[in-house]
């Protein structure tokens, strides 16, 4: 029982970390520009879809897949920032029904273009099992985590040290003083938005080489990712990573110790009680309120 | 506080657009388009009451939900069981559907204090919270394999109302009576509290506007009537199961309906859902048979993009522009 | 009428207001005077109810500390922001509406007439009112609101802010004109000390959260400690 929990908790955090990936995504897009991509979850599921290719065509290993994940996915999120950019009247509200009509095409298109079936890698290598004491994972799981470990590390660096990292944290804190300091919002919110194009790019092959895609998943994945920004609370990139780990981990013991058809549930009712009753989140500065 | 509601005596324009649009209402009997056709026009008046709802939710009280699938699928199942289990007449039934959907908004008064996108998605992890509950709970719903033993609609006076002519005219009624409903409101003093709660909200209640419990008053609203909906659309098909009733769809057809129509007028979401919901079946469904949505989606968002308003705040704009000056703050 | 006790509100680590406690006796003008960033704003937001502090506030006899915000205006303390905050989606005519059936109680269509009428606004009364009112008429605006829900206390915060001397001369008699036809309470929030010295019986100054004098204006304008809060120190 002890050893099924155990590995219930290490099998969690290995897919949360790249939760963790994908909420960082949204949560960058969403610092800048104060809006939410609710397109985000396919654009993941896309670059998992660019790996399926590189992998079923060309049989390359599906990681090689990156290059092209990352031109197809960042283009298609400047394309999105650039229809947002275009709204004039409410913008919030206005930009969550434009990114969930570009959610819906995006579903739709990668439906009729791979259909509905169930894809995963085929890798020997990535499916191959490695025991760490008594506890199993895939390297594909392994590599997976190592690599969201090291783009969260190289992100967080990037925000803290380099100046285009400092400064969109100015423009997401006030964005008119930074504008007074001579940074260009603009271009900020551009860069974001190319940032997070970039680490769900990594993070849909990361998911592609662990775990089942489908269709209809991409929705699934943006409200993970939603999940996880309210259990992290804003501003806060540790916070992401532990609360996706939360995440992960809390999906893992429902499905070893209920079911596996309560899995969305659990995640959903963590999320809601969170909401209600940590309303700065679990780790969290401050949460964007009413 | 008095909640009157100003003059109700219709202008000319008014009462002639009335009686227009009643005379199309009945077109489809008069002429007999056949049953097939009623059938399409049925189901897309059941979208026109859901995004109604939706609407009214959006417009008055400026919260925009990404599931009202829950409170159609909610009112769908409380009906169908209601009158399966416990054997109420289906008249009684669908209310009591709406009612059970008002009830299980109840619980999500708490997400009234968010801002938009927070409330926007709480919404939605409820309708998947209820989904798969309606899908756990098989002994009582029917579970996946789906409730199919509860009775249809009823005939009353003589009417037969599970026959495509009786189901229109009463789910063409149900429609009108709500849309007076919403009109009422909007010209209340309610109404027009609400129309300033979306954007500024402290400046209401720095007035001495309670808004948290107006907003909350149109979610249980918006929720009742989207169960009603739920609830005669499960008595029409006669099937259901947790993924169709709380399926994505009856959360997304409603947003694209009211944004198409124009979500801040009353006849908006109900000829957008008619158009929207007539067009992805006879159009999109045949060009693309599997994924046809992705039409609506674009749709929806060249709609977000040029006409924020809908089709009814475009035409709106083009004829308030020859009278000269600012349009007249409406709706 | 309107009391305060103790009043202190923190904010994270930083004190926006300590132990603020005077009261204002019915139909009276007080002056709130102080330097940018000394708490005159949070103090309006404590007894508006925007904001929640610790101590005590009285109004009209009642304790009012734990209040909502909506409440608050039926109980008839009506209150102006220093940017003005119209109802959106509403003519200006609805704003006083909403305001009078939510806040008075009653509509009463002839004192909207009149409301518009004494502040100046009447021919933009079927106007949107976010989108086609000038600045000026924004704030009129804001006082015609607060009028509206039959106030027995008015707050105005820095409503003669960025008007050029003449606009303030003809607001401040508007406000001499208000409080005698309606009989009015008023705190005012403001920098110009000749408009404080002409227009209230009385004045307390803030500085950094603390009260630190409480008097007629000539006493409080003397007062070393209000001089030094103006001329030294930084903020």
């Amino acid at each position: 029982m002890f050893e099924l929990v155990l590995q219930a908790v290490f099998s969690g955090v290995l897919v949360g970390s790249v939760y963790a990936l994908v909420a960082l995504g949204l949560a960058v897009a969403f610092g800048a520009m104060r809006i939410i991509n609710l397109a985000h979850g396919e654009l993941v599921l896309l670059a998992a879809y660019m790996a399926y290719v590189v992998e079923g065509r060309f049989g390359l290993n599906p990681w090689a897949a990156i290059p092209l994940a990352l031109v197809v996915v960042v283009s298609l999120s400047w394309v999105i920032f650039k229809a947002v950019d275009r709204i004039r009247e409410h913008r919030e509200l206005n930009s969550l029904i434009l990114t969930f009509a570009v959610g819906i095409v995006l579903t739709n298109a990668i439906l009729l273009i791979f259909a509905s079936d169930v894809r995963s890698t085929s890798s020997p290598t990535l499916q191959d099992a490695i025991s760490i004491g008594d506890l199993f994972a895939m390297k594909g799981e392994i590599v997976a985590f190592c690599v969201s470990l090291v783009l969260m590390g190289a992100l967080w660096w990037w925000l803290k040290k380099s100046w285009y990292g400092r400064a969109v944290r100015a423009v997401s804190s006030n964005r008119e003083a930074a504008g007074l300091m001579g940074i260009d919002p603009a271009r900020i919110e551009t860069t974001a938005f190319l940032i997070a194009g970039a680490l769900a790019a990594f993070a849909g092959v990361a998911l592609y080489t662990m775990s089942v895609v489908q269709p209809a998943v991409g929705h699934t994945f943006t409200v993970k990712a939603f999940i996880v920004t309210v259990l992290a609370g804003v501003g806060s990139i540790p916070g992401v990573f532990l609360g996706a780990l939360l995440l992960g981990v809390t999906e893992a013991l429902t499905v070893t110790l209920a079911s596996s058809a309560l899995q969305e549930l659990a995640g959903m009712v963590l999320f809601l009680l969170v909401l209600f009753f940590l309303p700065n989140g679990l780790f969290g500065a401050r949460a964007r309120r009413g | 506080m008095s909640a009157k509601p100003a003059s109700f005596r219709p202008t000319m324009p008014e009462t002639i657009a009335g009686v227009a649009l009643l005379l199309v209402a009945v077109a489809p009997i008069v002429f007999d388009v056949g049953n097939y056709a009623l059938g399409l026009l049925v189901s897309s008046l059941v979208l026109a009451g859901l995004g109604l709802s939706w609407a009214l939710l959006g417009n008055l009280g400026g919260m925009v939900s990404f599931g009202h699938a829950a409170f159609f699928g909610v009112g769908a199942y409380a009906s169908a069981l209601v009158s399966a289990r416990l054997g109420l007449p289906v008249v009684v039934a669908v209310p009591l559907g709406g009612l059970v959907a008002s009830l299980s908004a109840i619980t999500m008064l708490p997400t009234l204090r968010l801002s938009g996108p927070y409330f926007a998605l709480a919404i939605l992890a409820y309708a998947q919270i209820f989904r798969i509950l309606a899908t756990e709970a098989a002994s009582i719903t029917g579970g996946a394999g789906g409730l199919q033993r509860y009775p249809s609609l009823p005939t009353i006076l003589g009417l037969d109302l599970s026959s495509r002519t009786g189901s229109y005219l009463l789910v063409l009624s149900v429609v009108a009576v709500f849309a007076g409903v919403y009109v009422a409101i909007r010209r209340s003093h309610v109404g027009i509290a609400l129309r300033a709660i979306a954007e500024s909200e402290v400046a209401t209640r720095v007035v001495g506007v309670d808004s948290l419990r107006l907003k909350a008053w149109m979610l249980l609203l918006s929720a009742f009537m989207a169960g009603v909906f739920g609830a005669l659309n499960a008595h029409v098909i006669g099937f259901l199961e947790p993924d169709y009733a709380f399926g994505g769809s009856w959360s997304m057809m409603p947003i694209i309906a009211a944004v198409f129509g124009g979500y801040r007028t009353v006849l908006g979401p109900i000829c957008g859902a008619v158009a929207i919901y007539l067009f992805d079946q006879l159009v999109a469904k045949s060009l693309i048979p599997v994924g046809h949505e992705i039409l609506l989606g674009v749709v929806l968002a060249v709609m977000v993009l040029i006409a924020p308003n809908g089709i009814a705040g475009f035409v709106g704009g083009l004829l308030d522009r020859p009278k000269g000056g600012r349009p007249h703050v409406a709706t | 009428m309107l009391r305060l006790d103790a009043v202190s509100v923190r904010f994270g680590g930083l004190s926006a207001l300590t132990d603020v406690s005077f009261a204002v006796p019915a139909g009276e003008i007080l002056g709130l005077v102080g330097p940018n960033g000394a708490g005159k704003t949070t103090l309006f937001n404590t007894i508006s109810g925007l904001v929640r502090p610790r101590g005590r506030i009285a109004f009209d006899g009642r304790d009012v500390t734990g209040e909502p915000l909506h409440r608050r205006a039926r109980l008839g303390i009506g209150r102006t922001f220093q940017i003005p905050q119209p109802m959106h989606r509403l003519t200006v005519r609805e704003n006083l509406l909403v305001a009078q059936v939510f806040g008075a109680g009653a509509h009463e269509p002839e004192r909207i007439d009149e409301i518009l009428a004494v502040m100046e606004i009447g021919h933009k009364a079927d106007a949107d009112a976010a989108t086609s009112l000038a600045l000026q008429e924004l704030k009129r605006l804001e006082i015609a609101k607060a009028l509206a829900v039959r106030p027995k206390v008015l707050l105005l915060d820095e409503v003669l802010a960025g008007l050029e001397s003449r606009a303030k001369h003809l607001f401040m008699l508007k406000l001499r004109e208000l409080h005698a036809l309606f009989g009015l309470t008023i705190v005012i929030v403001e920098h110009d000390i000749e408009t404080i010295s002409n227009l209230c019986s009385r004045a307390v100054v803030l500085d950094f959260g603390r009260l630190i004098a409480d008097g007629t204006p000539d006493e409080v304008f003397r007062d070393p400690n209000v001089v030094k809060s103006y001329t030294g120190g930084t903020h």
